[in-house]
């Protein structure tokens, strides 16, 4: 139905060219705002804040990434972004996928419907009022700006998002599997660990890919829980742009460097992503 | 289950009995041993905030968390008859309407579009999922920098295009008309590919020889698209739309990146008026009680959009 060649008859020609038409506005509408930031982010930084501006740079400039790792830690920033991001991930994986391995293998006790709904109702607290007590624990241990407390309370604030998926992912793997492996004297963990987790291995790329895109893209945590040594790149991001200062061309450029990498990884883990998205919305 | 749509949740609704009968084979005990570790971390970073955000809610607490008193209920009773929380829920409600209903028409405009299979349109949903990627913090800069009456570029295009005289002629994030409107161009540019991407799995999932039999019968792409398609994805678009209402109610990153709730608190959601009140003015107490009605409301929704799925 939705796939005839050119030239069958009028009202499908008709038809073709008006899906052609609205394809290509929709996707200049989208890809827009991005590009902009692209190609802002090489001019140089009079003409990022030019009253008429273009969308191409008229002199091309490398001065806007240059004077991000200059006036700033992003370096630092980076790093720790990446490796809250990763650390907290692997956290959640190991400990996310053993729990909601053994909830989709109890579907019917009362006990593990319970603690499905919990997580259903965990996932949906809004992070902006639940951040500031969360805060206030972090501190009185005395470990405000410290990233291996990021990396921990990414970990417990996205759980219920990897649960939430990958319940849904081990529904879908067979119990004759988990039999057939209890038959051949296998306990639980060895059964679980040996048979399950080989097959669902891209579900478990898929949910980690979110997971990592949810810690990494984070800012409303780590505005809160870090100063200067845990500093994440959002936060220094936000920072370009305060009623004090407008750092747009700065700014510019630590954005493209912040989101190009994502986009390009996803563009190769597409399989992955759109398997995913399915299972679990983006933002936990 | 909201969350868990398409063929596989069909799927065990068809075949319940043999596969409920089954699914037990983790013994109780081992549950709660498994669990344990994973509830660890959501008890301390999750379950302790939020019930500490029920007690303070009965206090009305000091600077520095200072010096409490139990006043029981007055916090909410505050809250209720609070011009601010009223101004803020209203926001809230105008953002997730607007917001979501424009993504909702734009990503099933999309879905259809695309779902037609010519040359060149899997490379163009390629490039649509690239917001997808994008931190919402980041997308609540970008359109600041194109907003901006004095550096933006969307002002100098409608300028050119005629629609307004000068690039000053809308102040997108400095006038109180317009701040939540831009905040909310933000979010449906940030949003809408994931929607198209839902629908778009779910009209894949409808058998070709619906559309044959539809074809035979002489229906043409106008009716194929409301007879058959709207009705079949009926299931993904609900399911969509209560994972949205709920991101779009606790949208933070993209307010705080663009206006920071203001000018005049005119772009305040609830979400950064919680935020603002226990992060900067200290008062705990009525903070608390706003941030527990609000999540008892997004709570509710949840389980009631659950209910209505797991009947269906």
């Amino acid at each position: 139905m939705f796939h005839e060649r050119f030239g069958r008859n009028k009202s499908d020609n008709f038809w073709m060219i008006a899906m052609y038409v609205l394809a290509g506005i929709f996707l200049l509408a989208f890809v827009f705002p991005y590009l902009y930031m692209l190609f802002s982010s090489f001019k140089p930084s009079n003409e990022v804040i030019s009253v008429n501006p273009t969308f191409f740079p008229e002199r091309w400039s490398l001065e806007n990434y240059r004077s991000v790792f200059q006036t700033s830690d992003i370096g630092t920033n980076f790093a720790n972004s990446f490796i809250a991001a990763l650390v907290s991930t692997i956290i959640c994986l190991l400990l996310g996928s053993l729990a909601s391995y053994a909830i989709s293998r109890t579907a019917v006790s009362r006990f593990s419907n319970f603690l499905l709904v919990l997580v259903l109702c965990l996932k949906m607290i809004p992070m902006s009022s639940i951040v500031v007590p969360i805060y206030g624990l972090v501190q009185q241990f005395g470990f405000y700006d410290y990233l291996p407390v990021l990396c921990i309370v990414y970990a417990g604030v996205n759980m219920p998002f990897v649960l939430w998926m990958m319940i849904s992912f081990f529904k879908e793997v067979p119990v004759e599997l988990d039999e057939a492996a209890a038959v051949d004297g296998a306990g639980p963990l060895k059964s679980f660990i040996r048979v399950i987790l080989p097959v669902v291995t891209p579900s478990l790329i898929s949910t980690g890919i979110f997971t990592f895109l949810l810690a990494w893209n984070d800012f409303l945590v780590a505005l809160l829980l870090t100063s200067s040594d845990a500093k994440t790149v959002p936060v220094a991001l936000s920072e370009f742009l305060t009623s004090y200062n407008l750092d747009l061309g700065p700014m510019t450029g630590a954005a493209v460097l912040f989101s190009f990498p994502v986009i390009i990884i996803s563009f190769f883990l597409q399989r992955y992503l759109v398997s995913g998205m399915l299972a679990g919305s983006v933002k936990g | 289950m909201i969350i868990n749509l398409h063929r596989k949740d069909n799927f065990s609704h068809t075949v319940p009995k043999k596969r409920r009968m089954l699914s037990s084979t983790i013994e109780r005990k081992t549950l709660g041993f498994f669990f344990l570790p994973a509830g660890l971390f959501m008890v301390a970073f999750l379950l302790f905030p939020l019930l500490k955000l029920v007690y303070d809610s009965f206090f009305a607490v000091g600077d520095n968390y200072e010096g409490r008193t139990f006043i029981g209920f007055a916090n909410y009773i505050k809250a209720f008859t609070s011009q601010q929380f009223q101004s803020g829920s209203l926001h809230t409600l105008v953002y997730v309407v607007v917001a979501v209903g424009l993504e909702t028409v734009l990503g099933l405009v999309l879905a259809v579009i695309l779902t037609n299979k010519y040359r060149g349109f899997k490379a163009i949903r390629t490039f649509l999922l690239s917001p997808l990627m994008i931190a919402p913090l980041v997308a609540g800069l970008v359109w600041k920098f194109m907003l901006s009456s004095q550096f933006g570029i969307v002002n100098v295009l409608l300028v050119k295009v005629g629609i307004i005289q000068s690039t000053d002629s809308i102040l997108w994030l400095a006038d109180s008309r317009f701040s939540l409107l831009a905040c909310i161009i933000a979010d449906v540019w940030l949003t809408t590919p994931f929607m198209m991407l839902m629908f778009l799995a779910g009209i894949q999932s409808i058998p070709e020889s619906l559309y044959e039999s539809a074809a035979v019968e002489g229906a043409n792409k106008w009716q194929i698209i409301t007879k058959i398609i709207l009705p079949s994805i009926k299931g993904v678009l609900f399911s969509t739309l209560v994972i949205r209402v709920i991101d779009a109610a606790r949208t933070f990153d993209i307010i705080w990146a663009m206006t920071q709730g203001g000018p005049q608190g005119s772009s305040e959601l609830l979400s950064v008026q919680i935020y603002k009140m226990l992060q900067r003015y200290g008062d705990v107490g009525y903070a608390s009680a706003m941030a527990v009605i609000f999540i008892i409301v997004l709570i509710g929704l949840t389980l009631f959009a659950q209910h209505k799925q797991n009947r269906d």
